[in-house]
């Protein structure tokens, strides 16, 4: 089975918040400068605890306004404008950033077009509003998501304007602009824009350039991405860093390539960069992947000589690396040089664990594991319950499962799909029909499956019960 | 032993899927047990199985067979009792496999 343990499976989802594309404007700053905090976008990671949500300064006004306007139509916007403007007392400043709201919560439900026209009515009614960056940054990352043309008429409009006003697009423009166009599916014009503004002495920063490459490497092939980075370097001078080797090596893993894998670290010697903690993670869960847990023993102990200092996730991949590998009691000797080390054993840790004596067939000391864990303070997650009681159910241990089982229904807890199917083959083996139609009940009614699935796999496991009877009963007659 | 089938692959399967929630027409006699003139497989089962949990119909001494009531029977070639771990055959038998 060279799957994915349920335990990382969750806490890969949580990576979700840096791929999401939604977010209209990653970076919009209230203030006039350019925003100088970004969050470092590097490929997903196998623990929760690092995860940083990109703070993005909410203006408080934007909150309170994204329902005035309720329609696209720019009359009734500028009426809706107007009357806010007369129902402020002239004492009320309105300030910079509260035209900036109205102005992001119209043009979020119209076209560009009409959101330049509104802009415009916004400055001569009111000619205390000085558009600021800001303002022209909703207007780009809008322009940037109109439904594809050609050759972005609105988003070079709107760069012209924000030349022709004293904005020149910096690299917090260009990161807007790839971003935007990104979540678009528009790579190619993302592409295309960088090398023109690059050109036009706003070249991208090294997070800009990551995202395009982290972005790029997931939906195209690799040859694109390498032809890019070798593009950038010629005609802009932008060179790979360690963020986007680390990128490119996580990419190559996950599509099994390992010899690339290899060649990029050797590039990546080359270039004089050294391997960080990170980049050493990143390749163990390469090899995790590729379906040899055993080689991440080689790379902890290059991480060793080294002198990079390992971290909790490390340590769980590595654990889990040799855990897959079928090697638990080394595994579990880390538990212990783990927690020396200052690092404490969670329950990712403990999952792989595991998911590894229940590989071995070694449930009941997987349950013992619980009662460990449970007593040094650290909580199971769902994923702890599913891997043992997939195991329970592997190894027959019905009973056992069956406790297991109550207390996840209990709690509330979802069954997973392989550990659901194990628990209800077992039972309608063990002839416990009545039991298994309950647990059938209770994933349909906790919405752990859909009905189908779990249907399925109740149909399936009485089939086989049945094949199984016939052939028994097959044998007794020739007897 | 059997091989370890492929444990829910069945759901990769689209035909096999598509054969389990599709919308089918129903026979009178089962028209008149689900109240209905549409159902898929899935939903049919569903249905049937709530009805043995409700009316109570599992046997008190063996909850793996069911004591059919009259309604029941009908749609269940009659049999007076019948054992859980048939009843998606049985109720297959209703869901024959259309021309394709």
């Amino acid at each position: 089975m060279g799957k994915i343990p349920p335990s990382f499976r969750t806490s890969l989802a949580h990576t979700g918040l840096v791929k999401n594309p939604l977010s209209p404007l990653p970076q919009q700053s209230p203030s006039p400068t350019p925003p100088t905090h970004k969050p470092h976008y590097v490929p997903s990671k196998k623990t929760p605890s690092k995860k940083k949500q990109p703070k993005t300064d909410r203006n408080p006004d934007l909150d309170s306004n994204s329902m005035v306007f309720k329609s696209a139509s720019l009359s009734d916007a500028k009426k809706t404008f107007n009357s806010i403007i007369l129902s402020t007392s002239p004492v009320q400043q309105l300030d910079t950033r509260f035209h900036n709201a109205l102005f992001q919560s119209f043009s979020q439900i119209s076209n560009p077009q009409d959101s330049l026209s509104f802009l415009h009515h916004m400055t001569k009614t009111q000619p205390s509003f000085i558009p600021n960056r800001s303002t022209y940054h909703i207007l780009l990352a809008h322009s940037c998501k109109t439904p594809s043309d050609p050759d972005l008429p609105s988003l070079r409009k709107t760069l012209d304007l924000m030349d022709q006003n004293g904005f020149p697009p910096d690299q917090s423009s260009v990161d807007i602009i790839v971003r935007s166009l990104c979540s678009v599916g528009r790579e190619d014009h993302a592409v295309e824009l960088i090398k023109e503004l690059s050109l036009k002495n706003s070249p991208p920063d090294s997070f800009t350039y990551n995202f395009l490459i982290r972005h790029l490497s997931k939906i195209r092939v690799l040859s694109t991405v390498y032809g890019l980075i070798e593009d950038l370097q010629n005609s802009v001078n932008l060179k790979p860093d360690l963020v986007t080797y680390t990128i490119l090596i996580d990419s190559v893993c996950r599509s099994k390539n390992l010899r690339e894998a290899t060649r990029l670290l050797g590039v990546l010697h080359e270039s004089g960069f050294k391997p960080d903690c990170f980049l050493y993670n990143t390749i163990m869960k390469g090899y995790c992947i590729l379906d040899s847990g055993n080689e991440v023993m080689g790379v902890y102990k290059k991480m060793m000589e080294d002198g990079v200092e390992p971290d909790l996730v490390t340590y769980n991949t590595l654990i889990y690396g040799l855990s897959k590998g079928g090697r638990v009691n080394e595994a579990r000797k880390f538990l212990g040089i783990m927690a020396e080390m200052g690092h404490f054993p969670d329950a990712i840790t403990y999952t792989s664990l595991m998911n590894g004596m229940c590989r071995k067939g070694d449930a009941l000391g997987a349950l013992q594991l619980l009662e460990e864990m449970e007593q040094k303070g650290c909580n199971p997650n769902s994923c702890t319950y599913n891997t043992l009681l997939h195991g329970l159910g592997k190894s027959r241990f019905l009973d056992k499962g069956w406790e297991l089982y109550e207390m996840m229904k209990l709690s509330g807890m979802k069954l997973e799909t392989a550990s659901y199917a194990t628990f209800v083959r077992s039972l309608c083996r063990a002839d416990r029909i009545a039991e298994a139609y309950g647990v059938f009940d209770y994933a349909v009614e906790s919405k752990s499956l859909t009905d189908a699935a779990a249907y399925s796999a109740l149909e399936s496991s009485l089939k086989l019960l049945k094949k199984i009877k016939g052939q028994l009963s097959t044998t007794e007659h020739v007897i | 032993m059997l091989p370890q089938r492929a444990k829910t692959a069945l759901l990769a399967n689209p035909k096999k899927l598509g054969n389990l929630i599709d919308l089918v027409n129903l026979p009178s006699t089962l028209r008149e047990f689900v109240g209905q003139s549409q159902i898929s497989r899935l939903g049919c089962f569903i249905r049937v199985w709530s009805y043995i949990k409700t009316n109570n119909l599992q046997d008190p001494n063996n909850r793996n067979v069911v004591n059919c009531d009259e309604k029941l029977r009908s749609i269940l070639l009659g049999k007076p009792q019948v054992e859980l771990a048939e009843l998606p055959m049985l109720i297959k038998l209703h869901f024959p496999r259309g021309p394709k």
